[in-house]
């Protein structure tokens, strides 16, 4: 009973909060990325607090831009804004809304829908201008956080599975403890870059726009959901491990929860758009690999080396296997992905992606050499080689940083198309891009 | 499933949480009254209250990631869980003797001042809009102020000044968040924009 009492608790306190504010929109028709097959003649939005409307409270534009909605107006004691709206044509729309909160606060936000198609998720809203540079930085900070935690992890308990010295000890926590927490950070970052670009707002306007179409109708949104709570999850399991000093009993179910979570980049990204399960499967390995690559030498490189002389030689044979094995995969995946993505060869030079393929490519290489220098050359020579190793592992962790760097920018740059595209989803936004300028600009 | 069906109404969660700050102010009070060597004879009461703050933090994720009208809501709820989170683990690795160095005690006024920083600065409506719109703002007055408390417990952990006040603060917390409704008046005021009172 007791146990029941302190469960229903638990999951009272785990369901969401809505806490009162300025207005919040709670209701739009059309709904939020609905498909509609009749041509709505206005579009109504419902808040909880009285707003106050102005001329351009809500603008709808469809795929090329063209602003298709009237003046807008309040109705019904100031709880609902309404704009009608032109003959529509079938095709996606995007609805971009702002009102004045009593308080004086603009609350604005955006939402898109389809009449007679499928609407496009709100990051492929009219006028969202896809990943910056920022993006590509925060993505790459990602990818360096997953390494720091899923690598520390595996090597920790596949690599030194025993005792520790107190130095070397604490490192490894100052590591994995440090990725799990920035992998929770550089994730809310990712998230809020993504909203904004969405939103297409300005920063102090931004603080009050409605996070939750992009938040829950886009698997982006979704994958940051499932991430952020799962990596607060293995944020908690560590402390526990930390704490306890229980290593297997925390740190086992810790690895295996952050490599599931590992694959929500694979199902928000391009690889969920490519054919099948295989596809995701194998950008999930392809991360994996390398995360347990990179976070490995990382640990051999920061926190075995500098502070267990007598470790590094053990320590170097078994991160040699299981490098050798997270390799091997992390290539056969990364084959298969480019084969799934670029239609052909020729797309290595001629289409952007293929172009940043080739960049990784060479690194790959680079890094494989280094690696291949590790195996065949230093490792039979270990007990007269280490002080070399403490020059060339660092050599070899930066070519993997700067993989990761352009894996980054890969992930979020668009393949190039297999067939000609019916293209419901993203379409609009590339479309209007090319044919109007975004609103901010 | 929509995420809004699933959503209680806010001053649940208020509650709830309130639940929690209780448990934590009326442990920290019966330590000020009896005493540190007392209260820790049974090891596992040391542990209690940091327990509870660590899991508040941990709780507090599903409100960050579920509630999303607003960047600001958004970074304030994630504020929250982070400080609540902090301080719980620093002050379990205090007691269990993983932590040594007494500065780490500082996370608790530090998650204070955060934690109403945040209130106040995500509550856009003034204190007599509604109810919920005082309590934020008291709330966040009370843990700014309080946070003076922790912060002189760490360099006088007798006090029975700093120990008290340090939980009679948190059990006002939690009075204030009980006292919370969505729309609801505040000494007889309600503005006619909050909406229709819930009950």
């Amino acid at each position: 009973m007791r146990q029941a009492l302190v469960a229903a608790l638990a999951f009272s306190l785990a369901l969401p909060a809505a806490a009162s504010a300025h207005a919040t929109l709670e209701s739009t028709t059309p709904g939020e990325g609905a498909r509609v097959e009749t041509a709505p003649r206005a579009v109504v939005l419902g808040f909880d607090q009285r707003v106050t409307a102005l001329r351009d409270a809500i603008e709808v534009r469809d795929e090329r831009g063209r602003l298709v909605s009237g003046v807008a107006h309040a109705r019904l004691d100031n709880h609902f804004v309404a704009v009608s709206l032109a003959p529509l044509a079938k095709g996606a729309y995007t609805v971009r809304w702002k009102t004045i909160s009593a308080d004086g606060h603009v609350g604005r936000g955006v939402f898109t829908f389809g009449v007679g198609v499928k609407a496009p998720p709100v990051t492929s809203a009219w006028g969202a201008s896809g990943p910056t540079t920022s993006e590509h930085v925060v993505r790459w900070l990602y990818f360096l956080s997953l390494a720091a935690l899923i690598g520390g992890l595996c090597f920790r308990l596949v690599v030194v599975p025993g005792a520790l010295p107190r130095a070397t000890e604490r490192r490894f926590w100052w590591l994995v403890l440090g990725g799990a927490v920035a992998t929770i950070e550089v994730g809310i970052v990712a998230f809020l870059l993504r909203a904004e670009d969405a939103l297409q707002l300005p920063l102090t306007a931004f603080l009050y726009g409605d996070l939750s179409p992009v938040a829950n109708a886009t698997r982006f949104g979704k994958a940051f959901i499932a991430m952020t709570l799962g990596f607060a999850l293995v944020t908690a399991l560590l402390f526990l491990g930390w704490l306890t000093e229980r290593r297997r009993a925390f740190l086992w179910p810790a690895l295996v929860l952050s490599l599931g979570l590992a694959s929500g980049l694979s199902l928000s990204g391009h690889a969920a758009d490519d054919r099948g399960w295989l596809s995701s499967f194998a950008d999930w390995v392809h991360l994996a690999c390398g995360t347990v690559w990179l976070g490995g030498l990382a640990s051999l490189a920061v926190v075995v080396w500098p502070t267990a002389a007598a470790l590094r030689r053990e320590a170097f044979w078994r991160f040699s296997q299981l490098a050798g094995l997270a390799m091997a995969l992390l290539l056969a995946a990364g084959v298969y992905l480019s084969f799934q993505r670029l239609p052909a060869v020729s797309d290595l030079w001629t289409a952007g992606y293929g172009r940043i393929l080739l960049v990784k490519i060479g690194l790959v290489c680079a890094a494989g050499g280094w690696a291949a220098f590790h195996h065949f050359l230093v490792r039979p020579r270990l007990d007269r080689s280490h002080a070399l190793l403490s020059r060339t592992l660092p050599a070899e962790g930066l070519v993997g940083v700067a993989i990761l760097l352009v894996a980054a920018v890969l992930v979020d740059s668009k393949p190039p198309p297999r067939a000609p595209a019916p293209s419901l989803g993203a379409a609009p936004a590339t479309a209007a891009k090319a044919s109007a300028p975004s609103p901010r600009k | 499933m929509p995420i809004a069906s699933v959503q209680p109404p806010a001053e649940h969660v208020h509650w709830l949480f309130a639940v929690g700050f209780l448990i934590l102010g009326l442990c920290l009070l019966a330590e000020a009254i009896v005493g540190e060597a007392t209260w820790r004879r049974q090891a596992w009461r040391a542990y209690l209250w940091p327990s509870v703050a660590f899991g508040m933090g941990l709780l507090m994720w599903p409100v960050m990631t579920f509630f999303t009208s607003s960047t600001l809501h958004l970074l304030a709820h994630g504020a929250w869980a982070q400080a609540m989170m902090l301080a719980g683990a620093a002050h379990l690795g205090l007691v269990s003797g993983k932590l040594r160095s007494r500065w780490w005690q500082l996370t608790m006024p530090l998650a204070f001042l955060v934690s109403g920083a945040a209130f106040l600065i995500h509550e856009a409506n003034p204190w007599l809009f509604s109810r919920s719109a005082f309590g934020h703002h008291l709330c966040g007055w009370v843990l700014i102020a309080g946070a003076l408390f922790p912060l002189g417990k760490t360099f006088n952990a007798r006090s029975w000044v700093y120990n008290g006040g340090y939980a009679l603060t948190l059990v006002v917390l939690a009075v204030v968040l009980f006292a919370n409704r969505d729309v609801a008046p505040i000494f007889g005021h309600l503005s006619p924009d909050a909406g229709l009172p819930h009950r």
